[in-house]
């Protein structure tokens, strides 16, 4: 199929080709004019490609062998750079690390794969392959559209005398490529390539502004994924001495018999929890948050840190059933819930959507363990409505903190009524990642129910799930109501209308309630087709758009219909109070002037209203719980290694 | 779905505010009587509704009036969902919407104390949402089923193998009728506060509202309590009147606990009790 085969390329290639264009002096217009026509072809070639994959079966595509050596010679330029970067800033981890890195690569390469030629496609693309690209292209171009928009202002804010905005959008662009190459390799080895391509894109994204802490935070982001490439390596070279291939699929299909290659899935499931951040490596994604915006909502909630899951959920027919599986649920259910408790404390907003993007990827990886059909389908509906919410929502601050110079949730108050559309946004936005007719939660109901009934452990993951869900409602709930308080200020006027980054964020939360309400559709065409080629069979009956599965039952248009007539029609019908009696908020009767602004002290001075959050640091503080969660998740991932053993 | 499920569901949606209504004026006799006073007529909650319902349209925000209206529309989809016979763990989730639609109506002015009273209702939320839906988990471990008809549709009655989480009910149940030792957003009879939380803002027909869904809130965790013994049903009737009245008689010899204690006795006591029956029932399986 040639035009497959065109199709899988330009995805690669085009976005990079970008990027490599954008170097050159383009002027924002210039920009413009480049990133818009590839960010529509993109999208329409990865919804072709879907296509083709859903009518003709999965695309395998191989590379003549002279490829592996450009293949290899690029590795090496890799970690040398990484290595140099170590050295440069004195960072003996990612010196080491990179060394490590390089030592074991050319022993796999030279000692023990010389010779080898795969007998396996380098490129194998299923429906699991397609959703990612999906997302990737769709949503990754969209916020490759708001950066257009972002970034000038986001320069002029730091007054830069030259513009690094051509380095920024190589990267920003070149990485959706790398991460449809990462999503379509087979063959292990270009996935490594893959994977530390992402790494060097996120590095060079994190340290972008170039301040101290933005330097220091890209390190550490650096040296925890040079970590799990590493264990990629590892878990490579056992993976061949296993199987005789370094193929994902053989991988798969041999699965979990013998102890030789669980380690190897451990190991590369321990790659995958590095790149998404799970405890105890999430201070490496709340350190990115000093990253512009687009960058948060690119590569640390939409898509990057969605390689890690994907490898994980992507191996889980290789470990089902074993004790590994297990363990991995009752570790990935574990992160949901520290991380959700976290976020509680956090009154900075991209904070609280980093601890957030951690919790949802362990409610993924969760339901990689948990491993039945319908937690299956629970994490890969998880993969595409946690990408289109979190990636607005993360634009979505980032609109707000250029417009009111803060990313704190304190200074948003009444956001809805100063600043409507994106605060309108926002409180959509949110509403689609905590409550339940959105697709979202729905995920967490699957995972909740596909845990519910299994023995053993799963009653722990399911008190996770449990707890963790909890959490999510504090934190969510009480940012939202803050945005929600009227009379917190005038309305905010914008000069100028960034119209690129309103329509991506505006776009992307339509996509988030459009997608919750046709998610009957989206399962039967993206969600059940690729856990059919995984292997899973399909855990619902579909009759009628409802979602029922042998125990449970979910009516998704129902419940829609109820919480528009509950929630819509008295937002239309409630008439302003001004119509008939409008009363001051209460201040113990105290009010100046009749008004709700101020009150009368005992001294008798006006003293302005305040309202403020809570944040429960006493109980919920980072300092206190995370070197405990920590440890915990250290014994997790113990666990994790011990469960190859049993 | 059949049409007697659906004018069953019907039926409940009718006659549930009277139900809980009723309940409700029980609640005030019984405490009055337990403090020492005659206390109002058992149908005062009503007289005091449309007395509510009838005064002048007051708010200080657009937004809470629409938000109130999404409390009671929303706790009338879970209860609604629960007597359709559908997914328990969908009917908790819906009720977690609505809650939160009860705290965005006190978010929605900018008042000291509906936002306080606002916080504090969600942490009650958060105390009591996992406990439910273990208790849903558990329901579905010993029936195979998570709707209602299916735990409805069960052997036996489940309370014999699930005592201990019936024991956690008891903490939601008691958090979600607000009363002591739990009320610490607002209780439902403000015997502890001068400003009543969430419900600070808010007066006349929206209040009226808000008792409307306390009322079909009332009658949905009883009826959840119910199907701890749903074979006969009129057992776990009496069980969940048994418990209501016990939920009155701790309400009036506790205290009010600080949050922090609330959250603990659900997340520990509560999932505790619960895991520990899980792992009673399969030892001795």
């Amino acid at each position: 199929m040639a035009s497959a085969e065109t199709l899988v390329w330009a995805l690669v290639l085009l976005p990079v080709a970008a990027g490599l264009i954008a170097l050159l002096p383009l002027g924002g217009a210039g920009r413009k004019a480049l990133f818009v026509p590839v960010a529509l072809v993109m999208a329409g070639a990865s919804v072709y490609l879907t296509a083709g994959v859903a009518a003709g079966g999965p695309i395998a595509i191989g590379l003549p062998h002279s490829w592996d050596t450009v293949l290899t010679v690029l590795d090496f330029a890799l970690l040398a750079y990484f290595i140099y970067a170590g050295l440069a800033a004195r960072h003996s981890l990612v010196t080491g690390l990179a060394a490590a890195g390089a030592l074991g690569l050319a022993y796999l390469k030279f000692a023990r794969l010389s010779g080898y030629t795969p007998a396996e496609p380098v490129f194998y693309i299923d429906m699991l392959s397609a959703v990612m690209c999906l997302v990737i292209s769709i949503v990754g171009s969209l916020i490759v559209l708001y950066a257009l928009d972002y970034m000038p202002r986001h320069e002029e804010h730091l007054g830069l005398e030259k513009s690094r905005q051509p380095q920024f959008f190589l990267f920003l662009a070149g990485f959706l490529g790398v991460m449809n190459g990462l999503a379509f390799a087979d063959n292990l080895l270009w996935l490594y390539f893959f994977w530390e391509l992402t790494t060097l894109c996120c590095f060079q994204l994190i340290r972008h502004d170039l301040t101290g802490e933005a330097k220091d935070n890209a390190l550490r982001a650096l040296w925890m994924n040079l970590l799990g490439a590493v264990a990629l390596l590892a878990g490579t070279g056992l993976a061949f001495q296993q199987t005789g291939s370094v193929s994902v699929q053989k991988l798969i299909d041999i699965g979990g018999a013998g102890s030789g290659i669980l380690l190897a899935l451990a190991l590369l499931c321990f790659t995958g929890f590095t790149k998404a951040a799970q405890v105890p490596f999430q201070s490496w994604l709340l350190g990115a948050m000093v990253a512009p915006t687009p960058v948060s909502a690119l590569l640390h909630s939409s898509t990057m840190v969605k390689a890690g899951v994907y490898l994980v959920l992507r191996l889980a027919p290789a470990y089902c059933g074993t004790t590994l599986s297990d363990m991995i649920g009752l570790f990935g259910g574990f992160v949901f819930m520290v991380t959700s408790i976290l976020a509680v404390s956090q009154p900075v907003s991209k904070r609280v959507l980093a601890y957030s993007t951690i919790a949802n990827l362990g409610l993924i990886v969760c339901c990689a363990g948990i491993n039945t059909d319908l937690a299956i389908a629970a994490g890969i509906a998880l993969i595409v409505f946690h990408a289109v919410s979190k990636g607005a929502l993360f634009m979505a601050v980032g609109m707000v903190e250029q417009h009111i110079g803060s990313r704190n949730i304190e200074d948003m108050e009444g956001l809805r009524f100063r600043t409507p559309v994106v605060g309108a946004a926002m409180v959509v936005g949110m509403l689609s990642m905590l409550f339940l007719p959105f697709g979202v939660a729905f995920s967490k109901w699957a995972a909740i129910e596909a845990a519910g009934l299994e023995e053993g452990c799963f009653l722990v993951i399911t008190a996770f799930l449990a707890v963790g869900s909890a959490a999510t409602l504090l934190f969510w709930a009480k940012w939202t109501g803050r945005l929600l308080t009227a009379g917190a200020g005038p309305r905010e006027r914008r000069e100028d209308a960034p119209g690129l980054a309103y329509l991506a964020v505006t776009g992307l939360v339509a996509g988030a309630v459009v997608l919750s309400v046709f998610i009957a559709p989206l399962m039967k065409r993206l969600v059940i087709p690729a856990q059919v080629g995984m292997g899973y069979a399909n855990p619902f009956d579909l009759t009628a758009w409802n979602l029922v599965t042998a125990n449970g039952s979910f009516t998704p248009w129902a419940l829609f219909i109820a919480c528009a007539v509950a929630v819509l029609l008295p937002a239309l019908w409630v008439k302003d109070p001004e119509a008939d009696g409008t009363a001051p908020g209460y201040l113990c009767g105290v009010n100046v002037d009749g008004g709700d602004e101020k009150f009368w002290s005992a001294g008798g001075a006006a003293v302005p209203v305040a309202t403020g959050g809570s944040y429960w640091a006493s109980a919920f503080g980072e300092e206190k719980l995370t070197p405990v969660f920590n440890w915990a998740a250290l014994a997790g991932l113990a666990a994790v290694f011990l469960g190859v053993i049993l | 779905m059949t049409l007697t499920t659906v004018l069953t569901a019907l039926g409940a949606l009718v006659l549930a505010p009277l139900a809980g209504g009723l309940l409700y004026g029980i609640d005030r006799k019984v405490t009055a009587r337990l403090q020492g006073r005659m206390g109002p007529p058992v149908v005062q909650p009503f007289y005091d509704f449309f007395k509510l319902a009838a005064k002048k349209r007051m708010m200080t925000s657009r937004g809470s009036g629409v938000w109130a209206w999404a409390y009671l529309l929303l706790t009338m989809t879970a209860f609604a969902l629960f007597f359709l016979g559908q997914d328990l763990l969908v009917v908790v989730l819906v009720l977690a919407f609505a809650g939160g639609a009860l705290a965005y109506g006190a978010f929605a002015v900018r008042s000291p104390y509906a936002h306080l009273g606002a916080h504090r209702e969600l942490l009650q939320m958060a105390a009591y949402e996992p406990i439910l839906l273990l208790t849903v988990v558990m329901f579905a471990m010993e029936t195979g089923s998570f709707t209602v008809c299916g735990v409805l549709a069960a052997a036996g009655p489940l309370l014999p193998a699930l005592p201990l989480t019936f024991l956690a009910v008891l903490i939601a149940l008691g958090i979600k009728m607000r009363k002591s030792p739990f009320d610490i957003a607002a209780c439902e009879h403000a015997h502890q506060e001068i400003v009543r939380g969430v419900y600070t803002e808010y007066s006349g027909r929206y209040l009226a509202l808000i008792e409307l869904a306390h009322w079909y809130e009332l009658v949905l965790v009883l009826a959840v309590v119910a199907l701890f013994w749903a074979q006969p049903l009129w057992v776990g009737a009496l069980i969940a009147a048994g418990v209501f009245l016990l939920e009155l008689f701790v309400d009036n010899l506790a205290a009010r606990l600080r949050w922090s204690w609330m959250v603990t006795a659900g997340w520990g006591l509560g999932i505790g009790f619960i895991m520990i029956n899980m792992v009673l029932l399969r030892w001795l399986a």
